[in-house]
């Protein structure tokens, strides 16, 4: 009996689909993990695993937040990079942070739930305070002195034109970083309201902080992974002075030591130079 | 400097394999003699390698092996916790085992799923890798069958489907990914089938390092410019992408494929000049798109890029922003969609250029197969237009571009830009875009670049965006779905069309189609209407964002 | 009659066909109203949805009235009128051709021979009528009967009179000339409104015409954009809304408001962006192109054939009378040994003087030029007698007192020689091989005084004249891509001779009509179109085959029924105009095409900040023309949009100017002037308007 020739089609195609699936779906991975038992391959074929004393303590590739159980940072360690994955560095959660490059307005609510920074506001709160723990100038642009986005909602008679009648400060419960704006006096935010969506013109305000930050850039961002295992030498080198401090050490001997475990760049033009934060830190609890 | 050094390493290595590698591809697709595995598999399908189908039946091979990939995924996904190795994941939700099985059949895949919380190892490396190998192969089947058209004298038949995926999957994708799967091992992927470890970290927390086949998946992930990753964060993640060096091997990858079938067109047309032409469109193309994504994105305008001093939110420190940047143009501009940077968080206009990359088509280069059909279709509505005005009748290769080919290559280019722009409109008309994590011309990026990756068949996403809901998994499984298998099918019958048709010879009055002048005229044509198709969505998104 | 001289020019006369009165436009004014109705404009879907749009627009105007509103939905409208304004002006010319055709056959009457009377136009296929002196012939057909000297002015302009007769290849006559004397009796060979007049009006009126294969797929290439343009703008409407809702501060402006853009701009946005100007002019530009051939006094039968002449790859053309003139001529006197070029030259002047082909006047022509030899009238010749060319000696002579010479084939004049008691030398057959070896005709001159054997004197060199400036021609043909083939009856020996002479490709020697359709066959094979010229009745097959084929005005009606166009002129290097007309059509279309596209890259400048500048300050960075306000830059665009389409009008008829050259340079060249231009122009234009219409009030 000779089948339709549709029929005969699809079970072809239903067969074609078995004999790749048994060759490339089994064959090909299990024989590549089989390769992976090699002795110089098995070892990062499960994941680069370091092991202290008996005691596995993380991956060399996988980043690790070096925080107490408050979620604040450990002095005696190198700080790696803010992580949004999951509670930080999850590698059962990666994710990025995902906002956008004018994301500057906060969502202000009594309930934390329905808060929601900006990524702005996120930038300048990380910026003071690493200032802080590295004892340094936290000021960034379009930052106010307390860590938040420096935002003004600003109603002109017109819309967009037209004299200023009211100016808010969005990101600001407490006191407006800036007392008058073009003669108007702003105002804080009240939690809940929408100032844009009330007809404002938001207006990040650039300030007068150095447009050189001295934290870092890589300090203040999070990555794309959240398990970002490397920090730039920059920002390793803001946190010697705080190690040094901890470890009784003298920052020469800690800058030494994240020369030696900066990674430059691959052939001298992959990527960009960068230090493994976990590597860092074990060697220092190694000495 | 070194940013540059990178793209430019990278163009000299793919110009350097330009020619092995496309030649052995040639001697793949029209090769007649199968070794054991081969015959076997024939055996197995039980087709005949000798027989020839017309664009028809070539298309209905397409269709039928797509439909069981389909439903056969969708049947593992919606079973997983049935299955050895689901390491207690639950099984998929049925609009997202939809959404799924879709997208890694249609060579998209979009992950509307996080990798590491949602999919067992059996389903990773048994469904979901199978099909980052066959769609690779179907896609290059079809483009091959298009060539055939093109350099076919009066011919009712295209070849072979069964023969092309069986050829393809096994002597062009199946050794490089073993190749390169060990490379990869070395470099520090993972490839096991552990559930992963729990270790306690130096400040006394937990944390469980996962495990799992991503080696062996990772690369046929870029070789196939699938772009599935293993984990949510795809590249970005150190076992997906571990080194500098192998972010550079990735894009080599990805690119490798794409960048060599312009050889295998020109070979199989019988002038390795037109296979010059078509690569030098898609070089001038994707060139300019990653030198102007790294320029953007090294410049890093926009409040927040400027209050950091620099953009590299949802950025890795390994890679920094020029070879991230340069890895986010080339995932867009090839339809693979593997990122290992976070193009939600891009400048505003640096954040546009991947949304434009895949608006062009994918065709600069595309994805494997598809880019070269769709660069074929755009290199078609330019000779008919230049024809005209050089006083013939439009032909390309010796074949007329008459009413029927126009009505092909016309619907060919409506479909994408359709798909793009009435998903995006429904999505703000019943309110959907709400779930965008990001307010106003971002927000609005965000449902664009959606639609624009399903409908491209990217599959990378701006992120951002909550997209495992019935209608977003709905919607965007449709836009993957057409998106794919309409233009398959208009190929396929632009295929057998020309394959009828008898060569016309060249002469004087023939338009030449390798010369520059027309090399420059498909750049204008592929630029111009895209521009004119997408300028107004775009002005309202990163435009409206990066001019504010 | 028009057969070719040497005087012909063999450039392109001066068309009339660019000119454009505003007279033409007033008069074509009521048609183009007429062409309003939409079950009209079906046929052309771009501009039917521009009406579309300005009926809308005019319902929002009406509804809620403003002064921009109206100037819009004015403008809208004014696009449709420009649009139906071209192609009427352009069926206006042709049917002015078409109408001094078709007067003639009004109010005629046809006799037939059975003695009824009936209208011309009741004639059917077959009936036989006949015509007087006088007369003017009611119908295309053949004269079966009788011949006559008929006035063809009325469709050729040429107003010498030419011969019509019954049989051979002069037989065919057509519908409104005027028999001038004699009486014929002519078979009607044309369907009732099939005559070549009446298709040829036909093809002039646009509501009839058939579109061309190329017209059909430039069709599909507008109908997919004009999809994707009004996509992309109906879709924008929910993307205008979300930003405008998330932008409160922004105001409303007559672009966009709380329901998003306004139905104004939305119809303003789609017809600036959908292809119109194109669109508009298409069909104006292929009526413009047959009616240009109509002037060139050649009648196609469809569109396509025109078309395809522009594709054409062969070039099948007739040797004598296209490459060479008529007639061969005298050249040379080559004696020889042991006689002088002068005793030759007598002796074939004295056996031509009776001779009137054009070869024997040439041979006295020549001994007189050559020798000073003064021709005396064969009438006041004492004892002379003149011996004619038969078919059976083929050679002719005279007979003088003791003195008989005679001139011919060469095998004929020899055995002539032989058998008088000569014996032809070796060198006379050397120099009769030498000039059929250089594609020259030899004629022997022998003589034989009385009482000696008779002995050849030498060879008399005939040549066939090639025309002057062919070779350029051929060398023009070459670059545009087109392979000559000479079609001749010579030997090859002599064929390839004037081939190499007058610089052909390739040669088809002593062709039958078989050949001749052989060759075709086997050029088509190769995927190659071929266009030829043809005459007799045996030429049929061949133009039928033919991808081109022009029969002559001249030739038999189963020539004309056989191929697709018909030359009035009667002349064979017509063929070559007709290749550029039909390339000249085709470059048409595509220019106007680029330039219609590329046009909305400025119109998107002007359009986009005027609507979103609003809510999105930072887009008016995009307003690179500063453009007055959003109100004056959409009006600006929607005017320049409709003026250009008059601006391009007389392009449109005129035809985009076409040199001879390689595709390369053709692309190059046009790219530049319709797609660079196409980029600039609208800048300048949109500009240019915008500082007029700021002054309009409210705007």
């Amino acid at each position: 009996m000779r089948l339709p020739s549709w029929l005969a089609q699809h079970i072809a195609a239903l067969r074609a689909l078995l004999v790749l699936t048994v060759l490339l779906g089994l064959a090909y991975p299990l024989a590549m993990v089989a390769v992976g038992r090699l002795p110089g391959l098995s070892d990062r074929a499960d994941g680069s695993l370091i092991t202290v004393a008996d005691k596995t303590v993380g991956s060399r590739l996988i980043g690790q937040s070096f925080t107490d159980a408050d979620g604040n940072p450990v002095p005696r360690y190198f700080q790696s990079r803010p992580s949004a994955a999951g509670d930080g560095y999850d590698p059962t959660s990666t994710s990025a942070g995902n906002l956008g490059p004018e994301s500057i307005v906060d969502t202000l609510s009594d309930n934390p739930d329905d808060a929601a920074q900006s990524l702005l506001t996120q930038v300048c709160a990380r910026s003071v305070a690493v200032g802080e723990l590295e004892k340094v100038d936290g000021r960034r642009p379009f930052c106010t002195a307390d860590g938040v986005g420096a935002v003004l909602a600003v109603f002109h008679r017109d819309g967009f034109t037209g004299p200023v009648t009211r100016v808010v400060s969005v990101n600001q419960t407490g006191t407006p970083f800036v007392a008058t704006y073009q003669g108007v006096t702003v105002e804080s935010a009240r939690n809940g309201e929408d100032y844009r969506a009330m007809g404002a013109v938001i207006t990040p305000i650039r300030g007068d902080a150095p447009a050189d930050p001295v934290v870092p850039a890589d300090a203040v961002t999070a990555s794309a992974s959240g398990l970002d295992p490397h920090i730039s030498p920059a920002y390793a080198d803001l946190q010697a002075p705080r190690i040094a401090r901890e470890r009784g050490l003298t920052e020469d001997q800690v800058r030494r030591l994240i020369e030696e475990h900066t990674d430059g760049r691959a052939l001298g033009f992959l990527g960009e130079p960068a230090v493994n934060v976990l590597e860092l830190n074990m060697a220092l609890d190694g000495r | 400097m070194a940013g540059w050094l990178f793209v430019i390493t990278l163009v000299l290595a793919l110009v350097a394999v330009y020619k092995p590698f496309g030649d052995y591809l040639y001697r793949v697709v029209s090769g007649t003699r199968d070794n054991v595995v081969e015959r076997g598999v024939y055996r197995l399908v039980g087709v005949d390698r000798n027989a020839a189908q017309t664009w028809g039946v070539y298309a209905r091979s397409v269709l039928a092996f797509s439909a069981v990939s389909i439903l056969f995924l969708y049947a593992f996904l919606r079973l997983q916790d049935k299955l050895w190795l689901s390491l207690g994941f639950d099984p998929l939700p049925g609009h997202l085992a939809w959404n799924t099985a879709v997208s890694f059949t249609t060579n998209t895949n979009w992950q509307a799923y996080s990798g590491e919380s949602t999919m067992g190892h059996l389903v990773q490396m048994a469904g979901l890798a199978v099909q980052n190998f066959v769609s690779a192969s179907v896609g290059i089947a079809v483009a091959v069958a298009l060539v055939r058209g093109f350099a076919a004298r009066k011919s009712a038949t295209l070849g072979n489907f069964w023969v092309d995926l069986t050829r393809i999957t096994l002597r062009v994708l199946l050794p490089v990914a073993v190749v390169f799967a060990v490379i990869f091992m070395a470099a520090g992927m993972v490839q096991n089938l552990s559930g992963g470890v729990d270790v306690t970290t130096l400040t006394g927390a937990t944390q469980h390092i996962t495990g799992g086949p991503v080696a062996s998946q990772e690369v046929i992930k870029e070789l196939g410019t699938n772009g599935g990753g293993f984990y949510n964060v795809n590249a970005a993640h150190p076992f997906e992408n571990p080194a500098t060096w192998t972010n550079w091997i990735q894009l080599f990858l990805i690119l490798l494929i794409p960048f060599s079938l312009p050889r295998v067109f020109g070979r199989m047309v019988g002038q390795n000049r037109q296979g010059y032409a078509i690569a030098a469109v898609m070089a001038i193309l994707a060139v300019a798109s990653v030198a102007l994504t790294i320029g953007l994105e090294v410049h890093g305008a926009g409040t927040v890029p400027q209050a950091v001093g620099a953009a590299m939110e949802g950025k890795e420190t390994r890679f920094g922003i020029p070879n991230s940047a340069a890895y986010a143009a080339i995932t867009t501009l090839t339809s693979t969609g593997s990122v290992n940077s976070f193009h939600d968080s891009y400048t505003a206009l640096g954040g546009m250029m991947p949304m434009i990359n895949m608006m062009l088509g994918e065709v600069a280069p595309g994805g494997v197969g598809a880019g070269l059909y769709g660069l074929l279709i755009l290199a078609v509505i330019t000779v008919f237009v230049a024809g005209l005005m050089v006083g013939r009748t439009p032909e390309y290769l010796g074949k007329k571009i008459g009413a029927r080919e126009m009505k092909i290559a016309s619907s060919y280019f409506l479909i994408t830009p359709a798909l793009v722009l009435i998903g995006t409109a429904a999505a703000f008309a019943t309110g959907n875009n709400a779930t965008a994590l990001n307010v106003g011309p971002h927000g609005l990026s965000e449902v664009l670049y959606a639609f624009t990756s399903a409908s491209n068949n990217n599959g990378s996403a701006f992120a951002g965006i909550t997209v495992n809901t019935p209608w977003w998994d709905t919607a965007l499984g449709l836009a993957m779905l057409l998106g794919r298998f309409l233009p398959i099918v208009l190929v396929l019958a632009l295929a057998g069309s020309l394959a009828r048709q008898k060569v016309t010879p060249e002469s004087e009055g023939t338009l030449p189609t390798h010369q520059p002048l027309f090399v420059g005229m498909v750049v204008g044509v592929t630029v111009v209407l895209v521009a004119l198709t997408f300028l107004p969505a775009l002005a309202l998104g990163p435009i409206a964002e990066g001019l504010s | 009659m028009t057969t070719p001289t040497l005087e012909k020019p063999t450039t392109p006369s001066p068309v009339r066909a660019g000119t454009l009165d505003p007279h033409q436009l007033r008069h074509s004014l009521p048609q183009a109203l007429a062409k309003l109705d939409p079950r009209t404009l079906w046929r052309n879907p771009v501009m039917l949805i521009v009406e579309v749009g300005a009926v809308f627009t005019t319902v929002l105007a009406v509804t809620d009235p403003s002064v921009f509103a109206w100037i819009i939905t004015v403008w809208l409208w004014l696009t449709v009128l420009f649009a139906n304004l071209a192609e009427a002006v352009a069926e206006g010319r042709g049917k002015a051709q078409a109408a001094t055709l078709r007067q003639a056959k009004q109010d005629m009457t046809a006799y037939l021979r059975d003695g009824r009377e009936i209208p011309a136009t009741q004639l059917k296929l077959g009936d036989v009528v006949v015509v007087e002196a006088g007369q003017i012939i009611p119908g295309d057909g053949d004269v079966i009967e009788g011949i006559a000297s008929v006035d063809e002015s009325a469709i050729t302009g040429e107003s010498a009179p030419v011969i019509r007769e019954s049989g051979g290849d002069r037989s065919a006559v057509t519908g409104g000339t005027r028999v001038l004397s004699d009486r014929i009796v002519v078979r009607i060979t044309q369907k009732p409104g099939e005559s070549f007049v009446d298709r040829m009006i036909a093809l002039v009126e646009g509501a009839n015409r058939q579109k061309t294969p190329n017209e059909i797929a430039l069709n599909i290439l507008l109908a997919a954009l004009t999809i994707i343009f009004l996509l992309s703008v109906v879709t924008l409407q929910p993307l205008a809304i979300f930003s405008k809702a998330f932008q409160a501060a922004a105001p409303d402006t007559v672009a966009l408001d709380a329901n998003g853009v306004t139905g104004i701009v939305l119809v303003s946005l789609i017809v600036c962006l959908i292809p119109t100007t194109i669109g508009a002019l298409l069909s104006a530009i292929g009526i413009a192109g047959m009616d240009r051939l109509v002037q060139r006094n050649v009648l196609a039968m469809s569109g396509r054939a025109v078309e395809a002449a522009g594709d054409v790859n062969t070039l099948l053309l007739d040797k004598t009378g296209t490459i060479t003139l008529g007639n061969r001529q005298a050249a040379e006197f080559v004696p020889v040994d042991g006689v002088t070029a002068a005793t030759l030259a007598e002796a074939a002047q004295l056996s031509s003087l009776a001779d009137e082909t054009p070869e024997g006047r040439s041979v006295v022509v020549l001994a007189k030029n050559d020798f000073g030899l003064r021709e005396s009238e064969p009438g006041l010749m004492p004892n002379v007698t003149f011996v004619p060319f038969t078919a059976q000696t083929r050679m002719s002579g005279v007979d003088l007192p003791g003195r008989q010479i005679r001139k011919g084939a060469a095998s004929a004049v020899m055995k002539w020689v032989r058998q008088n008691g000569g014996h032809p030398t070796e060198e006379a057959g050397e120099i009769v091989d030498t000039v059929s070896g250089t594609g020259g005709t030899p004629l022997v001159v022998a003589e034989q005084l009385d009482g000696q054997p008779a002995r050849a004197l030498g060879v008399i060199h005939l040549k066939d004249v090639v025309k002057a400036g062919m070779r350029e021609r051929f060398d023009e043909m070459r670059r545009m891509g087109i392979r000559t083939v000479m079609i001749t009856g010579d030997n090859p020996r002599t064929a390839k001779a004037i081939a190499d002479e007058a610089g052909v490709d390739d040669f088809l020697a002593e062709a039958t009509p078989e050949d001749k359709l052989a060759y075709i066959r086997r050029e088509q094979e190769g995927g190659r179109l071929v266009a030829m010229t043809g005459d007799g009745t045996n030429d049929a097959p061949a133009l039928a085959q033919a991808d081109v084929g022009v029969a002559m005005n001249t030739g038999t009606s189963a020539a004309k029924e056989a191929g697709n166009m018909v030359d009035l002129d009667s002349d064979p290097t017509k063929l070559i105009e007709i290749v550029e007309i039909g390339k000249q059509l085709l470059i048409t279309r595509g220019a106007l095409t680029t330039f219609s596209i590329t046009n909305d890259i400025a119109k998107y400048f002007a359009i986009i900040p005027a609507m979103f500048a609003a809510v999105y300050p930072g887009l008016d960075t995009l307003n690179v023309m500063r453009l007055h306000s959003p109100g004056s830059a959409i009006l600006s665009a929607v005017i320049f949009n409709a003026l250009v389409i008059v601006a391009l009008i007389p392009l449109a008829l005129r035809g985009v100017r076409y040199t001879p050259a390689g595709a390369s340079s053709l692309l190059r060249r046009n790219l530049l002037i319709y797609g660079l231009g196409g980029v600039i122009a609208p800048f300048l234009g949109i500009k240019l308007i915008d500082l007029l219409v700021q002054f309009i009030p409210g705007i």
